[in-house]
């Protein structure tokens, strides 16, 4: 699937993982010639079952993990440089934080990392607080936060550097639907804005509402790919109608689930 | 909460140190001082490092953090950096509360002299001991009852200050001038293990890691005879500062060795 006349932001070409133990024994291949790329502006979802090697391949796309065998390409650079990773915002699976620093600290801390002045980072930290609804518990620990709190801050903390790709790692796990909504709503205000979202999930609904195209993986393969305007049906639907060897025929039983 | 317990149990037998003199009043109390020093600090350089670094893997807050524009080099060594910090913060205060003990030893040696008994002083010492943990933890309690401030971070900082208060108070200073001089060699010998510690970590496990740094420990092993300053101290003489600028030069090579193991396995990691 093309990304037509859009600007490359992520391009993986030909992506292999493959772990292996202490003794350099492989074990898992969590990741199997994977290629796509996404476009600027564009909201691209990375859907599988558990163990599909969806967050592999964001820790790839993230500098966090070198791939065994092809290439990874941010913005046209190495994932590992300094200059494509302070053009991105990540947020985890879980919201990892440390529980006795505050909202404001915690956002503080990343603001540094991303080079942020003195003042600059309190402008943008008190900015983002208010964006997350967070800002009337910005002096409590993150330790005694709920888990939509801890995910909104997480959120928050992922855009602290302004960046021009947003990289969601199942951004909805483990939320009421309340949470759900606030986080679907926030990640489609930043879409609108213009900003490139690539995000996973194994919640169809959740890519349904936001995403514009969307790819499945299984085994670390692509099995299908497409854009979600084009679907004319649901995206389960979808899955069923284009899914046709026995392999995802777990996937699409899966997805019934 | 070592610091404290190592506080209180010092200066609770500091009386007792004077009838121990090995030739010289108060002489136990400035080896147990510098032994502390010695073996707390190389526990404290190891552990809480390799606490620090593994929570921050196991945790994922290293995942959140390397996610952004930073070099894993430059994170592992400003992590190291904080560790080293955290671990002269530790020194200091261990340093200065021995500096509590040998005075008390020697305020207590000329009272029981008068007194006639060294029973009598356990009492005075033992609430005089009690009493800087005990203020610490109610001033502190009450700061972050009432101010909001950090409750251990005060702790600690109160007992700073009352240990260099009492320090500064009642240490005699040629007692403490040779103290120095003693204590500032072991205090950088433990930077070694520290650096060891935090490299180890990147790549290892809690348990492999510690395993690790007790090897390199044991590798120091023999260089440890050379810390063995009771000798120098004896009779009134004083480590020279030759050697404490020798140590420094031994052990800098040492820490820059394990501070760039660790920088390469940060930067590696991932790519296996």
């Amino acid at each position: 699937m093309s990304i037509e006349n859009r600007e490359c932001v992520v391009a993986l070409d030909g992506v292999e993982k493959v772990f292996r133990d202490f003794w350099l024994r492989p074990t898992v291949k969590a990741v199997d010639g994977l290629s796509m790329q996404v476009g600027r502006g564009e909201v691209f979802g990375l859907l599988g079952p558990n163990g599909s090697g969806k967050s592999t391949t964001i820790k790839m796309i993230l500098g966090l993990l070198a791939p065994t065998r092809g290439s990874v390409r941010l913005f046209g650079m190495s994932p590992k440089s300094v200059g494509a990773r302070a053009r991105i915002g990540y947020l985890p699976e879980l919201s990892y934080l440390h529980p006795f620093l505050t909202a404001r600290e915690t956002l503080r801390y990343y603001a540094g990392l991303c080079g942020l002045g003195r003042r600059e980072a309190a402008d943008r930290v008190t900015q983002l607080l208010n964006m997350v609804g967070l800002a009337d518990v910005a002096s409590r620990p993150v330790g005694g936060f709920s888990k939509g709190m801890a995910r909104r801050l997480s959120l928050a903390a992922s855009l602290v550097g302004k960046p021009e790709l947003l990289i969601l790692d199942e951004p909805t796990s483990g939320l009421d639907p309340v949470s759900t909504k606030e986080v679907k709503t926030l990640v489609k205000s930043l879409a609108s804005k213009g900003m490139t979202v690539l995000t996973t999930s194994h919640l169809l609904a959740d890519a349904q509402d936001i995403c514009d195209r969307i790819a499945i993986l299984n085994r670390g393969k692509i099995v299908a790919e497409g854009r979600v305007a084009e679907l004319g049906t649901s995206l389960e639907e979808f899955f069923l109608a284009t899914v046709g060897d026995a392999e995802s025929f777990e996937l699409a039983d899966f997805l019934k689930r | 909460m070592l610091v404290l317990v190592a506080a209180l149990v010092m200066e609770v037998l500091a009386p007792a140190f004077h009838y121990h003199q090995f030739g010289e009043p108060t002489r136990m109390a400035c080896d147990a001082g510098v032994s502390a020093l010695f073996t707390c600090g190389m526990v404290f350089a190891v552990f809480p490092t390799i606490r620090a670094f593994r929570r921050e893997v196991e945790s994922g807050t290293l995942e959140m953090a390397l996610a952004h524009p930073v070099s894993r080099g430059g994170f592992f060594l400003a992590k190291a950096a904080g560790s080293l910090v955290a671990y002269f913060a530790f020194a200091a205060i261990v340093f200065t509360t021995s500096l509590v003990t040998v005075a008390g030893a020697d305020i207590g040696g000329r009272i029981a002299a008068k007194t006639g008994g060294v029973a009598r002083l356990y009492g005075p010492c033992f609430a005089a001991a009690l009493a800087v943990p005990v203020l610490s933890l109610v001033v502190g309690a009450a700061l972050n009852r009432f101010a909001r401030f950090r409750f251990v971070p005060s702790v600690f900082a109160i007992a700073a200050v009352l240990s260099a208060a009492g320090a500064v108070w009642f240490v005699v200073p040629t007692i403490a001038a040779r103290m120095f001089g003693a204590a500032v060699p072991v205090a950088i010998s433990a930077t070694i293990p520290l650096a060891a510690a935090a490299a180890f970590s990147v790549r290892f496990k809690s348990n492999a890691a510690a395993s690790a740094c007790g090897i390199v420990v044991a590798l120091m092993l023999p260089a440890f005879g050379n810390y063995v300053l009771s000798d120098a101290l004896s009779g009134g003489g004083r480590v020279p500062w030759s050697y404490v600028s020798l140590v420094a030069a031994a052990t800098v090579p040492a820490v820059a060795f394990f501070l760039v193991l660790g920088a390469w396995f940060a930067e590696g990691e991932g790519s296996r």
